[in-house]
C-alpha cells in the first residue's frame, strides 16, 4: 500500500483517537478522520466538524456526511469481503444537525454478504445521539 | 452571461465549485484531482455531495419561489452509482420536483457526463419557515 496521504490542515485526534490512514485524495481533503477500535474490537470512526464542512445554516453539510459514510461504510465493505469495493447505492436519512466543534462518530454494520455484493449500514452520533442513518449495497470486484 | 456558484457555503465552495449558468440551466462541475478516489475515479463521496448540491439547490429554489424566507432541510437522499467519472470530465447535473406539498418537497436528478449517467439521485426535503423555529 501507498503511504498515506496528508490532509490540507492538521487537526489533533479526540483523546483515545489516532488518525485513519488515508489513500483517497477526495478523503485525505476533507481530513483528517479519526478511528479507534473499541473493547468489543469493532472498529469506529470519528472527524471534527470545521468551517470547511458546514452548509449556508451552519449544519454539517449532507454531503460531508455521506462523504465520510461513504469512505468507511466502504471501508468496512472491503473488510468484509476481503477485497476492493466499489458503491452501487446509498440511502442516507438525516436525523439532526451537527455542528462546527462537534465530533461526529460512525459505526458500521455488515448486514449481508454475499459472493458479489455487500449490503452495509452505518450509524452516525455527535455525544449518543443519531444525526444520521445510511444503507448501502457494495459491488465485490472481480467477483461474477 | 458566465456561470456563477452555487452552494457557497463552508463545505460547498471547499468542495466545489459548482456552477450554474445565469437562465438557470444545468449544473456544471470539473473533476479535479482532489476530488479523487484511490482508484483515480471520482470519490463516490464527491458525486453524492455533488448530488446533494443539485437536489438541494432545486429544492431552495422551489421552495422561495412560494416563500421568499423559505428554507430546506434534506430529510433523505438516495444516490445510485450508475457509471465511474474520471478527472477533466466535466459533470452535468439536473433536478426537477417530484411533488411538492406544504411542508416537503420531493426531487429527483441526475448527473452525467456527455450522454453518459454517473448517478442517479432522489431526495426528500423539509420546507422550514425562517420564523418558525
Amino acid at each position: 500500500m501507498s503511504e498515506p496521504l496528508a490532509s490540507p490542515v492538521s487537526v489533533a485526534p479526540p483523546e483515545g483517537w489516532s488518525v485513519s490512514a488515508l489513500h483517497d485524495p477526495f478523503e485525505a481533503y476533507v481530513g483528517p478522520l479519526f478511528e479507534r477500535t473499541e473493547a468489543d474490537g469493532s472498529r469506529i470512526f470519528s472527524f471534527i466538524a470545521d468551517a470547511r464542512h458546514v452548509d449556508e445554516t451552519g449544519a454539517v453539510h449532507e454531503g460531508m456526511l455521506m462523504t465520510f459514510a461513504d469512505a468507511f461504510l466502504g471501508g468496512a465493505a472491503n473488510r468484509a469481503a476481503q477485497g476492493d469495493c466499489v458503491t452501487l447505492s446509498m440511502q442516507a436519512s438525516f436525523l439532526a444537525d451537527a455542528h462546527v466543534g462537534d465530533i461526529i462518530e460512525c459505526r458500521t454494520q455488515i448486514d449481508r454478504i454475499t459472493r458479489t455484493i455487500v449490503f452495509v449500514s452505518g450509524r452516525f452520533s455527535v455525544h449518543d445521539a443519531d444525526v444520521m442513518t445510511a444503507t448501502s449495497l457494495w459491488k465485490v470486484l472481480g467477483a461474477r | 452571461m458566465n456561470p456563477s456558484p452555487v452552494d457557497t457555503s463552508g463545505f460547498g465552495a471547499y468542495a466545489g465549485p459548482v456552477l450554474r449558468a445565469a437562465d438557470g440551466g444545468a449544473f456544471l462541475f470539473e473533476i479535479e484531482e482532489h476530488h479523487l478516489n484511490g482508484a483515480e475515479r471520482l470519490h463516490g463521496g464527491m458525486m453524492m455531495a455533488l448530488a446533494s448540491i443539485v437536489l438541494g439547490q432545486v429544492a431552495n429554489e422551489t421552495a422561495r419561489a412560494k416563500s421568499p424566507d423559505a428554507q430546506v432541510k434534506p430529510l433523505s437522499l438516495n444516490c445510485d452509482f450508475v457509471s465511474a467519472g474520471e478527472k477533466g470530465d466535466k459533470v452535468e447535473g439536473r433536478a426537477d420536483v417530484t411533488r411538492a406539498t406544504r411542508t416537503v418537497l420531493f426531487i429527483s436528478g441526475e448527473l452525467r457526463v456527455g450522454t453518459r449517467i454517473l448517478m442517479t439521485a432522489t431526495g426528500v426535503y423539509a420546507i422550514k419557515e425562517q420564523d418558525a423555529a
